[in-house]
């Protein structure tokens, strides 16, 4: 098995390069593929271009896709789109998204599953000015908690069960816009924030008392990773039915997985590179905040002590505690929830290619925000 | 026995179709089983209502507070506005194109900007959003009612010394009574309307309008549908008090309509 997988790979950068006949040249060799190897796949993201999905638009422009043999198309994502339901739909082939916010799809009958696990930690914060003296969850009672909604504030809602606060009755929870200008205008206490998006974004904005940007210093986080509630993020979906069935399809995973995997793996070592990259898919905020956002992109991924890709499997329990004690899921994902066996077929091509899949000696790369991330 | 047969030939219509609106729905998705996303069966909606009893209590008197606020005042600058065009020919030419003007505005598309202006954690941009969009039905209605007076009726009035505040009292408003109603019941399911929209755009989440985009959001279906049928009773109970406010303060309208 593990050795046919092996051929395919070798095989199929030859036959994206259009020998069609080279899937007519099978005969008496048993470890011949039976399939045409597919050759053009989507990948859906979850937002809008940034340096969050850094490693697959460097895949695709420095050529890792086409090394094995894929053409990929990239569909940008927005507000209303939801990965897991395109997908579903056959409209792409694979799909960024939250783990939670596609078990819970999954658990309504969508047959998605957790092929890659990228990031290896929760992004999220809950972020307030210093002077507001919010030191730690139980110091959020009474105030004023801002969240985006829509699945993003699971990891609070748990958060504050377990620092013995009611979310319904001891805080006044807040329904935020995707910017931070509640926060900065004094209108809520804590306010939602990606770590390499929104908390970046009060640090490229004006203090009025200073006439300088907010330093980090004037701002006070509550990192759920350190709270135990933290909720694994980016992962590559795929469709499960299609998997079991269509060889083609699984060998495609196994490819697109190690190839997306080698362009975060250099997003990590090139970090100017690789915000290059994002800056030429015209993303919308500037260099300086997509150079912070690949610093901490990267800080979600590296270390990966199990390789990149591969699922934690301590993480993925917290995660699902977190989503069945908060009523996210009603029951426990059953087992084809998430799978291993694609992501360690690709780290282990990795590894015999001589390239470090884990990233123990990655550092942040000095930043400067400037003012609106320019 | 007379009243109780009237009051059952009154309400048993009503009932029967809705049991067999509900029936049927339920019936046929037991039969087609749908997708819940689809449509859920009125009992799931019913079990999230008793499941969510507490946050759905909560929102619902966060939201009808607004809805209720928000009603009386724009009913009352409605009305005020339509007596003052009505005895001031300048105000009738200052006020009314205003007032159409602002009708003409999407008035919704302004919630994000009151939200701005008066913060989004104050109940005040709700309001405001009921407010403009109940105030012009109101405004039209009750100044059409105002004016449209037999001449005979004034001139008999004047005929008497009477003042212009004094033909307003005793002439204009109460003629303008069943046309101020009809917008009042107007206006109750546009002040649901608007509150609960108001609320998609932010402000506090234990409101109907966020845990209605919130459950779709999450595929609960059944619980945005709960809070969709919490705003429908806040609207129904208050074209319902509309109504008995009807009955109460124009007793002579229903006599005059039941003698005929």
């Amino acid at each position: 098995m593990k050795v046919r997988k092996k051929l395919i790979r070798t095989l199929a950068p030859l036959l994206a390069l259009g020998l069609l006949a080279a899937a007519c040249t099978g005969g008496d060799d048993a470890d011949e593929p039976e399939f045409e190897p597919i050759s053009e796949v989507s990948l859906q993201l979850q937002w809008f271009t940034q340096a969050q999905f850094a490693g697959y638009y460097a895949a695709q422009a420095l050529g890792f896709y086409d090394d094995v043999g894929l053409s990929v198309e990239i569909l940008e994502g927005g507000v209303d789109i939801v990965p897991a339901s395109v997908l579903d739909s056959g409209a792409a082939d694979f799909a960024v998204s939250w783990v939670p916010r596609g078990l819970v799809p999954r658990e309504e009958g969508t047959n998605i599953t957790n092929i890659a696990q990228v990031f290896q930690r929760s992004a999220t914060l809950q972020v307030s000015f210093a002077d507001a003296g919010i030191n730690s969850v139980a110091d959020l009672e009474g105030r004023t908690v801002g969240n985006w909604g829509f699945g993003n504030e699971f990891e609070l809602l748990a958060g504050l069960r377990r620092s013995g606060l009611d979310p319904d009755s001891d805080i006044q929870l807040v329904q935020q816009n995707f910017d931070m200008l509640a926060l900065i205008d004094r209108e809520i206490d804590a306010a939602q924030a990606m770590i390499y998006n929104e908390y970046a974004q009060v640090l490229e904005t004006i203090n009025p008392d200073t006439g300088e940007l907010y330093q980090p210093e004037d701002l006070h986080i509550i990192d759920w990773n350190d709270e135990g509630t933290a909720m694994l993020q980016d992962a590559l979906w795929a469709d499960a039915d299609r998997l079991d069935d269509d060889p083609a399809y699984y060998d495609a995973a196994v490819r697109f997985v190690e190839a997306s995997l080698r362009g975060w793996i250099h997003c990590r070592d090139n970090t100017e590179e690789c915000v290059q990259i994002v800056l030429d898919n015209v993303p919308t905020l500037g260099q300086s905040h997509q150079t912070w956002q690949m610093n901490e992109i990267s800080a979600l991924i590296w270390p990966s002590p199990l390789g990149a890709g591969i699922m934690d499997p301590d993480l993925w329990a917290q995660t699902v505690d977190v989503a069945t004690s908060e009523g996210i899921l009603a029951s426990e994902p059953d087992e084809g929830a998430y799978r291993t066996d694609i992501a360690e077929a690709a780290v282990a091509n990795l590894r015999d290619a001589g390239i470090d899949v884990v990233g123990n000696d990655w550092e942040r790369i000095p930043v400067v925000l400037l003012e609106g991330g320019e | 026995m007379n009243a109780a047969k009237s009051l059952g030939r009154a309400w048993l219509p009503p009932i029967a179709a809705a049991a067999i609106m509900f029936g049927g729905w339920e019936l046929l998705l037991a039969l087609i089983r749908p997708d819940g996303f689809v449509l859920p069966p009125p009992s799931s909606i019913v079990g999230a209502v008793a499941e969510k009893f507490d946050v759905i209590v909560t929102a619902t008197g966060v939201t009808g507070f607004i809805i209720v606020t928000g009603l009386i005042a724009g009913v009352a600058v409605g009305a005020f506005a339509a007596v003052l065009v009505t005895a001031f020919r300048s105000a009738n030419e200052t006020l009314t194109p205003l007032a159409v003007a602002v009708n003409a505005v999407p008035i919704i598309a302004l919630a994000p900007i009151f939200n701005a202006w008066f913060g989004i954690l104050s109940p005040r941009s709700n309001q405001a959003v009921v407010v403009v969009l109940v105030f012009f039905p109101v405004f039209i209605n009750t100044a059409r009612g105002l004016g449209q007076v037999e001449p005979s009726q004034i001139e008999l009035m004047e005929s008497y010394g009477a003042g212009k505040w004094r033909i307003m009292r005793e002439v204009r408003i109460p003629n303008a009574m069943p046309y101020f109603f009809t917008a009042l019941k107007l206006g109750t399911s546009l002040a649901v309307i608007a509150a609960i929209v108001a609320e998609y755009f932010g402000g506090r989440q234990d409101a109907l309008g966020n845990l209605i985009t919130n459950s779709a959001g999450l595929t609960r279906y059944d619980e945005a549908w709960a809070a969709v049928l919490a705003g429908s009773l806040v609207g129904i109970c208050l074209y319902a008090i509309a109504v008995v406010l009807e009955r109460l303060v124009m007793p002579w309208y229903f006599a005059a309509r039941r003698a005929a």
